[in-house]
Protein backbone atom coordinates (compact mmCIF):
# COMPACT_ATOMS: atom_id res chain seq x y z
CA UNK A 1 0.00 0.00 0.00
CA UNK A 2 2.84 2.12 1.22
CA UNK A 3 4.48 1.44 -2.51
CA UNK A 4 1.49 2.51 -4.00
CA UNK A 5 1.09 5.48 -2.96
CA UNK A 6 4.87 6.63 -3.55
CA UNK A 7 4.13 5.29 -7.05
CA UNK A 8 0.90 7.58 -7.48
CA UNK A 9 2.83 10.46 -5.70
CA UNK A 10 5.82 10.36 -8.10
CA UNK A 11 3.55 10.09 -11.20
CA UNK A 12 1.59 12.62 -10.04
CA UNK A 13 4.54 15.21 -9.25
CA UNK A 14 5.37 14.42 -12.46
CA UNK A 15 2.47 15.03 -14.46
CA UNK A 16 1.64 18.45 -12.67
CA UNK A 17 5.29 19.83 -12.34
CA UNK A 18 6.67 18.33 -15.91
CA UNK A 19 10.69 18.12 -16.59
CA UNK A 20 12.71 20.19 -14.84
CA UNK A 21 16.46 20.43 -15.75
CA UNK A 22 19.29 19.72 -12.46
CA UNK A 23 21.36 22.81 -12.40
CA UNK A 24 23.99 22.69 -13.67
CA UNK A 25 22.72 21.40 -16.94
CA UNK A 26 25.53 19.26 -18.99
CA UNK A 27 25.68 19.28 -22.46
CA UNK A 28 27.99 17.94 -25.39
CA UNK A 29 31.07 19.79 -26.14
CA UNK A 30 29.93 21.49 -29.62
CA UNK A 31 26.55 20.83 -29.77
CA UNK A 32 24.15 23.24 -31.63
CA UNK A 33 20.81 24.08 -31.39
CA UNK A 34 20.05 23.53 -27.87
CA UNK A 35 16.74 24.63 -26.46
CA UNK A 36 16.28 26.15 -23.20
CA UNK A 37 13.07 27.43 -22.09
CA UNK A 38 10.99 29.02 -19.02
CA UNK A 39 7.36 28.31 -18.53
CA UNK A 40 5.53 31.61 -20.63
CA UNK A 41 4.09 33.95 -19.62
CA UNK A 42 2.10 35.94 -23.02
CA UNK A 43 1.97 39.56 -21.30
CA UNK A 44 5.96 39.26 -20.17
CA UNK A 45 9.25 39.75 -22.34
CA UNK A 46 12.63 37.24 -21.67
CA UNK A 47 16.46 39.02 -21.24
CA UNK A 48 18.55 35.93 -22.13
CA UNK A 49 22.28 36.59 -21.59
CA UNK A 50 24.84 33.13 -22.10
CA UNK A 51 28.24 33.67 -20.81
CA UNK A 52 31.05 30.74 -20.98
CA UNK A 53 31.74 27.50 -22.78
CA UNK A 54 31.93 29.43 -26.10
CA UNK A 55 28.09 29.53 -25.49
CA UNK A 56 25.82 31.95 -28.07
CA UNK A 57 22.57 32.95 -28.16
CA UNK A 58 21.25 31.97 -31.90
CA UNK A 59 16.86 32.46 -31.60
CA UNK A 60 14.52 33.56 -29.16
CA UNK A 61 16.03 36.81 -27.12
CA UNK A 62 12.82 38.14 -25.65
CA UNK A 63 10.73 35.52 -25.92
CA UNK A 64 10.38 32.56 -23.05
CA UNK A 65 12.52 29.82 -25.37
CA UNK A 66 16.18 30.01 -26.55
CA UNK A 67 18.54 28.00 -29.09
CA UNK A 68 22.16 28.11 -28.01
CA UNK A 69 25.08 26.67 -29.76
CA UNK A 70 28.11 25.50 -27.29
CA UNK A 71 32.14 25.16 -27.32
CA UNK A 72 34.29 22.50 -27.44
CA UNK A 73 36.15 23.16 -24.16
CA UNK A 74 35.09 20.78 -21.41
CA UNK A 75 34.50 22.20 -18.21
CA UNK A 76 31.85 23.52 -15.75
CA UNK A 77 30.47 27.35 -16.35
CA UNK A 78 28.52 28.55 -13.68
CA UNK A 79 25.59 30.95 -14.16
CA UNK A 80 26.27 30.19 -18.08
CA UNK A 81 22.80 31.17 -18.90
CA UNK A 82 20.72 33.33 -16.94
CA UNK A 83 16.88 35.08 -17.65
CA UNK A 84 15.02 38.08 -16.46
CA UNK A 85 11.98 38.01 -17.26
CA UNK A 86 10.01 41.28 -17.53
CA UNK A 87 6.10 41.75 -17.15
CA UNK A 88 3.65 43.51 -18.77
CA UNK A 89 4.63 47.24 -16.47
CA UNK A 90 7.97 46.33 -17.41
CA UNK A 91 9.11 45.16 -13.88
CA UNK A 92 12.10 42.68 -14.01
CA UNK A 93 11.54 39.67 -11.65
CA UNK A 94 14.51 38.06 -10.12
CA UNK A 95 17.36 36.83 -12.48
CA UNK A 96 16.85 32.80 -13.13
CA UNK A 97 20.50 30.98 -13.52
CA UNK A 98 21.59 27.48 -15.09
CA UNK A 99 25.00 26.25 -14.59
CA UNK A 100 26.24 24.19 -17.69
CA UNK A 101 28.43 21.49 -17.82
CA UNK A 102 30.32 21.23 -21.49
CA UNK A 103 30.99 17.56 -21.99
CA UNK A 104 34.09 16.48 -24.48
CA UNK A 105 34.71 12.83 -24.83
CA UNK A 106 37.49 11.18 -25.70
CA UNK A 107 38.49 7.27 -26.06
CA UNK A 108 41.90 5.79 -25.83
CA UNK A 109 43.01 4.13 -29.30
CA UNK A 110 43.63 0.99 -29.44
CA UNK A 111 44.97 -1.66 -32.39
CA UNK A 112 45.98 -2.59 -34.34
CA UNK A 113 44.97 -6.35 -32.95
CA UNK A 114 45.21 -9.86 -34.91
CA UNK A 115 42.20 -12.15 -33.89
CA UNK A 116 44.37 -14.17 -31.25
CA UNK A 117 45.07 -10.83 -29.50
CA UNK A 118 44.17 -10.83 -25.72
CA UNK A 119 41.43 -8.37 -24.51
CA UNK A 120 42.32 -4.98 -24.11
CA UNK A 121 39.95 -2.77 -21.78
CA UNK A 122 38.84 0.78 -23.22
CA UNK A 123 39.42 3.54 -21.59
CA UNK A 124 37.12 6.52 -21.76
CA UNK A 125 37.95 10.19 -20.57
CA UNK A 126 36.18 11.07 -18.47
CA UNK A 127 35.17 7.87 -17.03
CA UNK A 128 32.08 6.73 -16.70
CA UNK A 129 30.44 6.26 -19.34
CA UNK A 130 29.47 3.19 -21.63
CA UNK A 131 31.41 1.23 -24.93
CA UNK A 132 29.42 -0.34 -27.50
CA UNK A 133 30.37 -1.49 -30.83
CA UNK A 134 31.40 -5.24 -32.08
CA UNK A 135 33.67 -6.93 -29.89
CA UNK A 136 33.47 -5.28 -26.66
CA UNK A 137 32.31 -6.97 -23.64
CA UNK A 138 32.06 -5.24 -20.08
CA UNK A 139 33.98 -2.01 -21.75
CA UNK A 140 37.10 -3.76 -22.63
CA UNK A 141 37.44 -4.96 -27.12
CA UNK A 142 38.18 -9.10 -27.44
CA UNK A 143 39.60 -9.28 -30.60
CA UNK A 144 38.25 -12.76 -31.08
CA UNK A 145 34.78 -11.88 -30.98
CA UNK A 146 34.73 -9.56 -32.93
CA UNK A 147 37.04 -11.32 -35.96
CA UNK A 148 39.04 -9.90 -38.84
CA UNK A 149 37.71 -6.41 -39.87
CA UNK A 150 37.35 -2.66 -39.67
CA UNK A 151 35.43 -1.77 -36.51
CA UNK A 152 33.74 1.39 -35.27
CA UNK A 153 33.50 1.78 -31.51
CA UNK A 154 31.26 4.38 -29.66
CA UNK A 155 31.62 5.59 -26.04
CA UNK A 156 28.78 7.62 -24.32
CA UNK A 157 27.89 9.38 -21.82
CA UNK A 158 24.88 11.56 -20.32
CA UNK A 159 23.60 11.41 -24.01
CA UNK A 160 27.21 12.29 -25.55
CA UNK A 161 29.41 10.22 -27.84
CA UNK A 162 32.47 9.52 -29.13
CA UNK A 163 34.08 7.26 -31.69
CA UNK A 164 36.85 5.10 -31.81
CA UNK A 165 38.08 3.16 -35.00
CA UNK A 166 39.73 -0.64 -34.00
CA UNK A 167 41.51 -2.73 -36.99
CA UNK A 168 42.08 -6.81 -36.24
CA UNK A 169 43.92 -7.60 -39.52
CA UNK A 170 44.67 -11.09 -40.56
CA UNK A 171 47.33 -12.95 -39.03
CA UNK A 172 50.17 -14.78 -40.96
CA UNK A 173 48.96 -17.67 -43.03
CA UNK A 174 51.80 -20.61 -42.01
CA UNK A 175 51.69 -23.96 -44.17
CA UNK A 176 52.36 -27.26 -43.13
CA UNK A 177 55.45 -28.31 -41.55
CA UNK A 178 57.35 -30.48 -44.35
CA UNK A 179 60.17 -32.87 -43.93
CA UNK A 180 62.61 -32.81 -46.79
CA UNK B 1 -8.05 82.30 41.73
CA UNK B 2 -7.68 78.87 40.29
CA UNK B 3 -10.81 79.70 38.33
CA UNK B 4 -8.75 82.76 36.92
CA UNK B 5 -6.17 80.64 36.17
CA UNK B 6 -8.30 78.10 33.93
CA UNK B 7 -9.51 81.23 32.04
CA UNK B 8 -6.33 82.37 31.38
CA UNK B 9 -5.30 79.02 30.02
CA UNK B 10 -7.89 78.12 27.81
CA UNK B 11 -8.01 81.41 26.27
CA UNK B 12 -4.31 81.34 25.64
CA UNK B 13 -4.57 78.05 24.46
CA UNK B 14 -7.09 79.06 21.69
CA UNK B 15 -5.27 81.70 20.96
CA UNK B 16 -1.84 79.68 20.34
CA UNK B 17 -2.71 76.33 18.92
CA UNK B 18 -5.89 76.62 18.34
CA UNK B 19 -7.56 74.43 15.53
CA UNK B 20 -10.27 76.05 12.62
CA UNK B 21 -11.17 73.31 10.68
CA UNK B 22 -13.45 70.72 12.06
CA UNK B 23 -15.76 68.24 10.52
CA UNK B 24 -13.82 66.93 7.74
CA UNK B 25 -14.16 63.54 5.73
CA UNK B 26 -13.59 62.02 2.57
CA UNK B 27 -14.61 58.55 0.01
CA UNK B 28 -12.15 57.11 -2.39
CA UNK B 29 -13.63 56.01 -5.64
CA UNK B 30 -12.18 52.76 -4.78
CA UNK B 31 -10.70 51.31 -1.32
CA UNK B 32 -6.60 50.58 -2.27
CA UNK B 33 -4.40 48.92 -2.59
CA UNK B 34 -3.12 50.43 -5.77
CA UNK B 35 -1.27 49.27 -8.51
CA UNK B 36 0.44 51.36 -11.32
CA UNK B 37 -1.93 52.82 -13.76
CA UNK B 38 -4.97 53.04 -11.37
CA UNK B 39 -7.13 55.70 -10.91
CA UNK B 40 -8.72 57.49 -8.04
CA UNK B 41 -11.29 60.27 -7.49
CA UNK B 42 -11.38 61.66 -4.17
CA UNK B 43 -14.41 63.35 -2.69
CA UNK B 44 -13.44 65.82 0.16
CA UNK B 45 -15.51 67.94 2.59
CA UNK B 46 -14.82 70.53 5.51
CA UNK B 47 -17.39 70.68 7.08
CA UNK B 48 -16.73 73.82 9.13
CA UNK B 49 -14.18 76.41 9.32
CA UNK B 50 -14.56 78.68 12.39
CA UNK B 51 -13.25 81.78 11.44
CA UNK B 52 -11.01 82.37 14.83
CA UNK B 53 -9.89 85.89 15.45
CA UNK B 54 -11.50 87.07 11.91
CA UNK B 55 -8.65 84.44 10.32
CA UNK B 56 -10.86 83.29 6.73
CA UNK B 57 -9.92 80.15 5.00
CA UNK B 58 -7.92 80.91 1.85
CA UNK B 59 -6.97 77.50 0.34
CA UNK B 60 -7.10 73.65 0.32
CA UNK B 61 -3.32 72.14 -0.62
CA UNK B 62 -3.44 68.68 -1.80
CA UNK B 63 -0.10 66.83 -0.63
CA UNK B 64 0.52 64.01 -3.00
CA UNK B 65 2.77 60.41 -2.38
CA UNK B 66 5.52 60.22 -5.58
CA UNK B 67 3.59 57.43 -6.57
CA UNK B 68 0.55 59.84 -7.76
CA UNK B 69 0.75 61.41 -11.24
CA UNK B 70 -2.03 63.00 -13.53
CA UNK B 71 -3.72 65.17 -10.53
CA UNK B 72 -6.88 66.62 -11.55
CA UNK B 73 -9.35 68.86 -10.20
CA UNK B 74 -13.16 67.64 -10.80
CA UNK B 75 -15.19 69.53 -8.55
CA UNK B 76 -14.24 73.09 -7.09
CA UNK B 77 -15.09 74.04 -3.61
CA UNK B 78 -17.07 76.90 -3.75
CA UNK B 79 -18.51 79.69 -1.16
CA UNK B 80 -16.90 82.88 -0.65
CA UNK B 81 -19.51 84.16 2.00
CA UNK B 82 -19.63 87.68 2.40
CA UNK B 83 -16.79 87.97 0.01
CA UNK B 84 -16.52 87.97 -3.73
CA UNK B 85 -14.41 85.90 -5.70
CA UNK B 86 -13.91 82.83 -6.66
CA UNK B 87 -11.85 79.06 -6.06
CA UNK B 88 -9.46 78.67 -8.70
CA UNK B 89 -7.55 75.58 -9.03
CA UNK B 90 -3.44 76.26 -9.19
CA UNK B 91 -0.34 74.01 -9.14
CA UNK B 92 1.94 77.10 -7.65
CA UNK B 93 1.75 79.93 -5.79
CA UNK B 94 3.54 81.88 -3.11
CA UNK B 95 1.64 84.23 -1.00
CA UNK B 96 3.20 87.17 1.05
CA UNK B 97 4.01 85.15 3.74
CA UNK B 98 7.13 83.30 1.18
CA UNK B 99 4.21 80.09 1.65
CA UNK B 100 4.98 78.01 -0.85
CA UNK B 101 0.90 76.61 -2.02
CA UNK B 102 0.08 74.19 -4.32
CA UNK B 103 -1.39 72.14 -5.98
CA UNK B 104 -4.76 72.66 -4.96
CA UNK B 105 -7.23 74.94 -4.71
CA UNK B 106 -7.22 78.96 -3.45
CA UNK B 107 -9.81 81.64 -3.02
CA UNK B 108 -9.14 84.81 -5.55
CA UNK B 109 -10.76 87.53 -3.39
CA UNK B 110 -11.43 90.07 -6.38
CA UNK B 111 -13.42 92.31 -3.08
CA UNK B 112 -10.54 94.14 -0.35
CA UNK B 113 -7.64 92.49 -0.59
CA UNK B 114 -6.53 89.19 -2.93
CA UNK B 115 -4.87 87.60 0.02
CA UNK B 116 -7.62 88.01 2.74
CA UNK B 117 -9.39 84.48 0.94
CA UNK B 118 -13.11 83.40 1.85
CA UNK B 119 -15.12 84.65 4.40
CA UNK B 120 -17.79 81.55 4.43
CA UNK B 121 -17.39 78.97 6.95
CA UNK B 122 -18.26 75.88 5.05
CA UNK B 123 -19.39 73.42 4.12
CA UNK B 124 -16.97 72.85 1.07
CA UNK B 125 -16.84 69.74 -1.05
CA UNK B 126 -14.24 69.17 -3.94
CA UNK B 127 -13.08 66.67 -6.06
CA UNK B 128 -10.18 65.56 -7.85
CA UNK B 129 -8.74 63.04 -9.72
CA UNK B 130 -5.41 60.79 -9.38
CA UNK B 131 -3.37 58.25 -11.27
CA UNK B 132 -0.83 55.57 -10.13
CA UNK B 133 2.13 56.35 -12.16
CA UNK B 134 4.10 53.81 -14.08
CA UNK B 135 6.99 52.04 -11.32
CA UNK B 136 8.31 49.15 -10.31
CA UNK B 137 9.27 50.07 -6.76
CA UNK B 138 6.45 50.35 -4.13
CA UNK B 139 6.64 54.33 -4.12
CA UNK B 140 4.35 56.56 -1.28
CA UNK B 141 0.77 56.92 -2.41
CA UNK B 142 -0.41 58.76 0.68
CA UNK B 143 -2.95 61.87 0.30
CA UNK B 144 -3.09 64.81 2.60
CA UNK B 145 -4.79 68.04 2.42
CA UNK B 146 -4.01 71.01 3.98
CA UNK B 147 -6.62 73.65 4.72
CA UNK B 148 -5.45 77.11 4.58
CA UNK B 149 -6.51 80.21 6.85
CA UNK B 150 -4.99 83.83 5.91
CA UNK B 151 -3.08 83.63 8.52
CA UNK B 152 -0.61 81.12 6.87
CA UNK B 153 -0.53 83.44 4.03
CA UNK B 154 0.43 87.15 5.30
CA UNK B 155 -3.32 88.35 4.65
CA UNK B 156 -4.40 88.37 8.21
CA UNK B 157 -2.24 87.59 11.31
CA UNK B 158 -3.75 87.61 14.36
CA UNK B 159 -2.08 84.31 15.36
CA UNK B 160 -5.47 81.90 14.91
CA UNK B 161 -5.64 79.33 11.84
CA UNK B 162 -2.07 78.86 12.01
CA UNK B 163 -1.42 75.42 13.19
CA UNK B 164 -4.35 73.05 11.50
CA UNK B 165 -2.47 69.71 10.72
CA UNK B 166 -3.35 68.02 7.50
CA UNK B 167 -6.17 65.90 7.10
CA UNK B 168 -5.16 62.42 6.10
CA UNK B 169 -6.97 60.45 3.43
CA UNK B 170 -5.10 57.70 2.50
CA UNK B 171 -2.08 55.98 3.69
CA UNK B 172 -0.13 53.40 0.99
CA UNK B 173 2.28 52.48 -1.26
CA UNK B 174 1.87 51.07 -4.64
CA UNK B 175 1.43 47.45 -5.32
CA UNK B 176 4.21 46.17 -7.25
CA UNK B 177 3.47 42.79 -8.80
CA UNK B 178 7.18 41.42 -10.36
CA UNK B 179 7.26 38.31 -12.38
CA UNK B 180 7.96 34.60 -10.35
CA UNK B 181 9.90 32.98 -13.37
CA UNK B 182 10.63 29.38 -12.98
CA UNK B 183 13.39 27.46 -13.39
CA UNK B 184 15.20 27.09 -16.73
CA UNK B 185 14.43 24.17 -18.33
CA UNK B 186 16.57 22.37 -20.98
CA UNK B 187 14.66 19.79 -24.05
Amino acid sequence: MKKLLTVLLVCFGLATYGQTTINPDTVCANATGEQYFVTNTPTSTYNWTVTGGGGTLQTGQGSNSITVDWGGVSGLYPNAIEVIESNAANCPGTPVLLDVFVLDLSGNIIGPFCPGDPTTPLVGNPAGGTWTGTGVVANAFQPSTAGVGNYVLTYSMAGCNTTINVVVNNGPVTGPIQHF
Amino acid sequence: MKKTLTILFIFFSLTVSSQCVSNQSFLLSSPGPYSPGDVVAVDYTLGTFTQLNINWIIAFQINLGVGWTNLIPLINPVGGGTQTGNWVWDLQNTYPSGLNFGPGWRFNNTGFNPDWGSSSTGPFTMRFRVTVGPTCTPDDLSITINVIGDCLTGGWNNGACCSDPAYNIYNGNVQIVTPITSNINHY
